[in-house]
């Protein structure tokens, strides 16, 4: 065989097989790099997209210390919710500063002069150059109970002794706007979440039970949900705090008006929901889970439902804000919260009349983090949806 | 096709039913009713109502018979077009809201034209440079308008423009050609003063209609065949306008129907701060005094139009995207 | 004449008209209005003289006026229409700026122990559409209205009643009626004068044509259908608002007639070329020609009116907007005046005497409880924080300025002393205290009170923000709790309410002529004891017969006042049950006296620098003559002083 061909022999390569383990796959071998990136779950996907939304992830950002700040406002308020200085109404905001007399003092504010101008029954105030009054900082103010627990009377920043810092003015009772800007966070941003939470719940089942069932239930719901977007907001609102019983505690209304903001707010989240579960429920890792013999629930809640929960809470985030100025608007129409509860919506309403655009601007601060909230959600929900689908 | 209408006609017909009776119950919900609030109004100022005259109307519109009978004299009523009286202002309710009609209607067209003359381009522009510095102060802007209370907004204008433009506070004309006949000057006094209206109601809706046409607009851009169009050397501008432009319409069209509620509802409060002859402050103040065949007739008539434009939009939808489908219910 | 001297001495005084009484032979010889000229020589209305009652009656304003112009004023709704009657203020009598009542439409009238009331009407006068006004119009109203039982179904109204009955009425001729009841009715008079005037009579000629004793049928029913009501009563009651004012065709006596259908943004009002009163040089008043209500919200209409959009304007306006109008006035051509406000108290907290619980309606009805709350109210703290120091601090009683006024009422508990507050509640024997000092209910709860109100005014809740403040350190914890002014009303009367803080009595100007019934029980509306009230205002078939001897005795001294015959023996009356009240604290009121801006543009004249802004007696500007302000030519100085 081999003296046969002498010639193939000769070309013939030696016979190698090579002890290394065999891999099939080995041309398909991911950098490190490409391996994060595909074994990454879902969530971490959405995080690395997100981060591509600057914008957003600043909102996150502000929002996190927002209500990081709703915790401790008893301590970043320089005074007491219902502290009054009848002797400092409609002062005018006290500005901050650094150097005086070309001297570094650091932070301080000038103390007022007051006159009452009889012939307007305007109060007058006037920076007086020579009350130096410096900041403290870490300091024994005004007394509080902390979240109605703890009494305690440290806050962040008070005024000199015998001093003020009203670093955005006072009302008309003079009471510092700043703390009560601080302390009205404390309703305003909970409302939303509280609010949302409730409009989510009533969404997912309702839309779930829609999107999964379809037929008569699907119908039901459809219908449902048409009644409730033909109506304005408004009758619905004014209607349903008509209910609230006026023998609840400010407390109670307060939730009250959370779950009436999430009862009408649910209709947009329950058609979200049912529209991608009837096209989910069609997908074939649905169909094989059925075959499998899983329940209902356990299908929508394990199978079904994380596949679209981030869509579920990018439009949530989206949500919250239309909760908050729903409040100011309650306020506004006198259905929402009242003094002596102290809102951001109760803050502007008070502000809404002319005297207050006219003379004491100031009062218009609390639009800003008003404002601000609104917009952080809003930019924050943007990009969570945008990074929603991590796969495009 | 046309059973697909039939079929939907068919429905609006218990939806409307329902829809009434959720008003009737709207309604009736706070304790009391017109005439226990119109006496302690009056009682405030230290007037003394009429009694006979209300003895009077509680009988003629049967206000102590039993609230399932009241219903159903308003609806078999509404059937025969018959929208009911007003107790505050004392005549047919026809009456009363016929003439805030048309400057109601006024309003809503300018908002509803300049929500989408201002949120058109830029969610074009901040779709087509996603995450671009343009794009975010482009949002930011539309989002201003969403993020401000409008209460807030509609009172702060209205003093600016006083102080500064000498505009009269407040409606939607100079009060001297308020009781005039429609004249060149009398609508161009309507015009100096719409702007305010228009800028505060359509400022929040601006927000929204920017967020889902760059929203859909991105999905679109996304898919193979405006790559493909690209590839195959379609100027940008072309490849942009022809198809994804149009698909993400659809959801505009879609919303037409349901935006009658929200442009009512959203000018209530600042049509109140601005005193506008609209029907907003008319529904709030019927809402308030508890006068239910006003308050009642408007917002069954606001609905009926909603549902109406509903049914419609679908079916312009239906026209313009062949691929939804009509058996599987409304689409969005 | 000199107008700026005559003025400076009258205004202040009050006395700025001096009101004709009955008929003056020496009347002046009528002008035609200017702006009535054109139609007088069209014959289309007759001459001046010929439309003018033979006596009319003589005003003689501050300044002698020029007629013509047109006014523009803001309102809050176009129900406020009727502000026009009662800024117009004529009526069959009426009270002058120092609330004596003078005949106005009737040319004189007689009243006999208070029982016989015998009304003269001027000769030759008029309608708005030019028909005569006679007795017959006073016999159309008592008997084809109010005698109809379709019309009128519970019969007449309450100042028509003496004693449960109504009187007998005669016409004596077509210028005579009378109407005598068998006991004294003190109400009558004053219910003619009031804002909200009792009508007596109606413009017979024009509604016969709807009553179906005269009218015709057809036409009836066609009217019936056409406005879409459910009969001719209904119809008939429709078309007769002699106070709405909000129909053009209804004959009127009043300086201007509407002639604008609601609903309206801009309602226009005419001078009445009938109108019965003149000033001493002939000139037919109104002076202005036309009046315009421009409606807007009432939110906006302090904005409004400081851009100068209101020629005379204190409707919706409040005292806190004072600076706001003063900084626009010089921009704006206008003045600010403030003017005086007659109710008894700006606010004031009203403990229910008639609440549900047994243990708080036993505190409440002490009368040390309801002094030391009273004690522990710093009124001047109040005055100083939301008014400027320019409210009277005091308790809810008659104001100085009235005959009745007696500081030891106004003072009475009324000095801000916690100590004696604290006395006071330790005697009752609320000596038990929580951890944070609250003191406790004989039954363990805490002594918190919950002050309910409208929810109307951010006032309320602001001086309740200072009461609570106070209040602590006497060991009372206050909540407010605003809700809506019927729901709160409804929680009053069923007694589930502890307390409400509301403006307090309509009238502090009080005179020995009005009935004292705001300061016993007499109605549900007083929600002090709402049950009371309504025990004697049902004549025992519904609330609770009173048990506390001081306010039975109110009771008991209301109704002597009914029978009173002479001035001595009401005053009598009055000044215990003042002082009974002022003793008892039934109501604790707070501040009182606050000021009303009054808004009028410099070209406006005749509006009195100073006068008191309130509804009864009073018609707000209606004492103070409207008819005789006057727009003075544009660029003349303004002549009437500035306080």
């Amino acid at each position: 065989m081999s003296a046969d061909s002498p010639r193939a022999a000769a070309e013939r390569l030696p016979h190698y097989v090579s002890h290394e383990p065999f891999d099939p796959y080995a041309f398909e071998a991911m950098s490190p790099e490409q391996e994060r990136y595909y074994l990454a779950s879902q969530w971490r996907m959405m995080w690395w997209k997100l981060r591509r939304h600057r914008l957003a992830v600043i909102s996150g950002a502000i929002l996190i210390v927002l209500y990081a700040s709703i915790l401790v406002s008893e301590f970043l308020a320089p005074y007491g919710l219902n502290s009054r200085h009848n002797d400092f109404i409609y002062v005018p905001p006290q500005g901050i500063h650094l150097f005086h007399d070309g001297n570094f003092v650091g932070p301080y504010t000038y103390g007022y002069d007051y006159k009452l101008d009889m012939k307007t029954l305007k109060r007058v105030y006037t920076v007086n150059p020579n009350k130096v009054q410096p900041l403290r900082f870490f300091c024994h103010g005004d007394e509080y109970w902390f979240w109605g627990l703890v009494q305690g009377d440290l806050h962040l920043v008070c005024p000199a002794q015998d001093g003020t810092f009203f670093f955005l003015g006072t009302d008309r009772l003079g009471r510092d706007m700043l703390s009560r800007v601080i302390y009205g966070a404390r309703i305003s941003l909970t409302i939303g979440i509280v609010g949302i939470s409730i409009s989510f719940l009533i969404g997912l089942t309702l839309g779930g039970l829609a999107g999964y069932y379809g037929g008569w239930i699907d119908s039901l719901v459809q219908r449902l949900i048409e009644i409730i977007r033909s109506f304005p907001e408004l009758p619905l609102w004014m209607a349903l705090s008509a209910i609230l019983p006026v023998t609840w505690s400010p407390l109670w209304v307060y939730f009250g008006i959370t779950i009436i903001l999430g009862m009408i707010d649910w209709t947009g989240l329950g058609r979200a929901v049912r529209s991608k579960l009837l096209a989910l429920r069609e997908e074939d890792f649905a169909t094989a889970a059925m075959l499998m013999g899983a329940s209902p629930r356990r299908i929508i809640v394990r199978h079904l439902l994380p596949s679209f929960m981030s869509h579920l809470i990018a439009s949530a985030t989206l949500s919250i804000p239309s909760m908050i100025l729903g409040e100011t608007a309650l306020s506004f129409l006198g259905l929402g919260l009242r003094p002596p509860i102290t809102s951001w919506g109760v803050l502007l309403n008070e502000a809404q009349n002319i005297n207050v655009v006219a003379l004491y601007p100031w009062l218009m601060i609390p639009v800003i983090p008003v404002i601000i909230v609104v917009l952080a959600f809003n930019f924050l929900g943007d990009g969570l949806r945008d990074a929603a689908d991590p796969y495009r | 096709m046309f059973q697909y209408i039939i079929r939907r006609i068919l429905i609006m017909i218990p939806t409307l039913i329902v829809i009434s009776a959720v008003i009737f119950a709207i309604i009736k919900l706070p304790p009391g009713d017109f005439f226990t609030a119109y006496v302690e109004t009056l009682r405030a100022s230290g007037e003394q109502a009429d009694l006979q005259k209300i003895a009077f109307l509680r009988e003629q519109y049967h206000f102590d018979d039993p609230a399932w009978m009241q219903y159903g004299y308003w609806v078999s009523g509404l059937a025969q077009g018959d929208l009911g009286f007003s107790f505050e202002y004392e005549r047919p309710v026809s009456q009363v809201v016929g003439d805030r009609l048309l400057l109601t209607f006024i309003v809503s067209v300018a908002t509803i034209i300049f929500t989408w003359v201002v949120s058109f381009p830029i969610g074009v522009y901040s779709a087509t440079h996603q995450y671009s510095w343009s794009d975010y102060s482009l949002t930011f802007l539309g989002f201003l308008g969403l993020a401000t209370p409008n209460f807030l907004l509609a009172l702060v204008l209205l003093y600016l423009a006083n102080v500064y433009f000498g505009l009269s506070i407040g409606g939607l004309m100079e009060p001297r050609y308020l009781d005039q006949p429609w004249s060149w000057a009398k609508a161009m006094s309507v015009l100096s003063h719409l702007w305010i209206p228009v800028l505060v109601i359509g400022a929040s809706g601006t927000a929204g209609m920017i967020r889902r046409l760059r929203a859909n607009l991105l999905d679109e851009l996304q898919k193979q065949y405006v790559v493909t169009a690209r590839a195959k050397g379609l100027p940008p501008f072309r490849a942009l306008v022809k198809y994804p432009l149009r698909m993400s319409l659809n959801p505009f069209i879609a919303d037409i129907g349901a935006l009658l509620p929200h442009v009512i509802s959203g000018a209530a409060v600042v049509s109140v701060v601005l005193s506008l002859p609209t029907t907003g402050p008319m529904l709030l103040s019927a809402l308030r005094s508890q006068d239910m065949y006003l308050a009642g007739s408007f917002l069954f008539f606001m609905a009926f139009l909603t549902v109406i434009g509903v049914f419609l939009s679908d079916l312009a939808l239906a026209w313009l995207d062949p691929r939804i489908r009509l058996d599987g219910g409304v689409t969005r | 004449m000199k107008p700026t001297l005559l003025s400076r001495f009258l205004a202040p005084l009050a006395l700025a008209f001096l009101v004709a009484g009955p008929a003056l032979a020496d009347a002046p010889a009528p002008q035609e209005t200017p702006s009535l000229a054109a139609a007088v020589k069209a014959g289309k209305l007759p001459p001046v003289a010929d439309r003018l009652p033979q006596a009319p009656l003589v005003i003689t304003p501050t300044e002698i006026g020029k007629q013509g112009g047109a006014m523009t004023m803001l309102m809050g709704t176009n129900k406020d229409t009727k502000m026009m009657v009662v800024f117009g203020y004529a009526r069959l009598v009426v009270y002058t700026p120092d609330y004596t009542l003078v005949p106005d439409i009737l040319q004189s009238y007689e009243v006999e122990d208070g029982r016989v009331f015998t009304f003269h009407l001027r000769p030759g006068h008029k309608w708005s559409d030019g028909e005569p006004f006679t007795a017959e119009d006073f016999r159309y109203w008592f008997e084809d209205m109010a005698g109809n039982k379709e019309l009128f179904r519970s019969g007449l109204p309450d100042a028509m009643l003496a004693e449960g009955k109504g009187p007998k009425f005669e016409v004596i001729d077509p210028e005579t009626v009378r109407y005598t009841w068998a006991k004294r009715n003190p109400l009558f008079l004053p219910a003619l004068a009031g804002p909200e005037p009792l009508y007596i009579y109606a413009p017979a000629h024009y509604m016969k044509k709807f009553h179906v004793k005269y009218g015709d049928a057809k036409f009836i029913e066609d009217q019936v259908k056409a406005q879409r009501v459910r009969n001719w009563a209904a119809l008939h009651t429709r078309l007769f608002h002699p106070y709405q004012d909000d129909n053009p065709d209804l004959p009127s006596l009043d300086p201007w007639v509407p002639r604008t259908k609601p609903p309206a943004e801009r309602f226009v009002f005419e001078r009445n070329p009938y109108f019965h009163r003149i000033d001493p040089e002939g000139h037919q008043l109104p002076y202005i020609d036309s009046v315009a209500l421009v409606i807007a919200d009432a939110k906006i209409i302090p904005a409004k009116t400081g851009a100068g959009e209101s020629d005379l304007q204190a409707r919706y306006l409040r005292f806190d907007n004072y600076t706001f109008l003063k900084e626009a006035e010089e921009r704006q051509n206008y003045a600010v005046r403030l003017w005086k406000t007659a109710p008894g108290a700006q606010l004031a907290l009203y403990p229910n005497l008639n609440v549900n619980d047994p243990v708080w309606q036993k505190l409440m009805r002490d009368v040390r409880f309801r002094r030391a709350l009273s004690l522990a109210i710093d009124r001047h703290e109040i005055n100083q924080a939301i008014y400027y120091g320019l409210a009277l601090e005091g308790q809810n009683t008659a104001l100085p300025g009235s005959p009745l006024y007696d500081p030891a009422d106004r003072n009475a508990w009324s000095q801000f002393d916690i100590k004696a507050a604290n006395k006071l509640l330790d005697e009752i024997g609320l000596t038990a205290r929580d951890s944070d000092g609250i003191r406790l209910l004989p039954d363990g709860r805490l002594l918190q009170i919950v002050i309910e109100n409208a929810g109307e005014s951010t006032e309320q809740s602001d001086v309740l923000e200072l009461i609570r403040d106070t209040w602590a350190e006497a060991g009372i914890k206050l909540f407010s709790k605003p809700s809506q002014r019927e729901i709160w009303r409804r929680r009053v009367y069923a007694g589930d309410t502890m307390m409400s803080i509301d403006k307090g009595v309509e009238n502090g100007l009080v005179r020995p002529g009005l009935a004292p019934m705001e300061f016993a029980p007499t109605t549900q509306g007083q929600v002090e004891w709402p049950k009371w009230g309504q025990y004697l205002e049902t004549k025992g078939k519904a609330g609770e017969k009173i048990d506390v001897p001081e306010a039975e005795e109110l009771a008991t001294l209301y109704q002597k006042w009914f029978a009173a015959g002479d001035d001595a023996t009401r005053t009598a009356i009055w000044k215990k049950m003042l002082q009974i009240n002022a003793d008892q604290v039934f109501t604790i009121g707070i501040i009182a006296g606050v000021l009303q801006p009054v808004v009028v543009t410099n070209r406006l004249r005749n509006v009195p620098a100073e006068g008191i802004y309130n509804w009864d007696p009073g018609a707000f500007f209606g004492v103070y003559h409207m008819d005789t302000f006057w727009f003075a030519p544009e660029g003349s100085k303004q002549a009437s002083i500035q306080q």
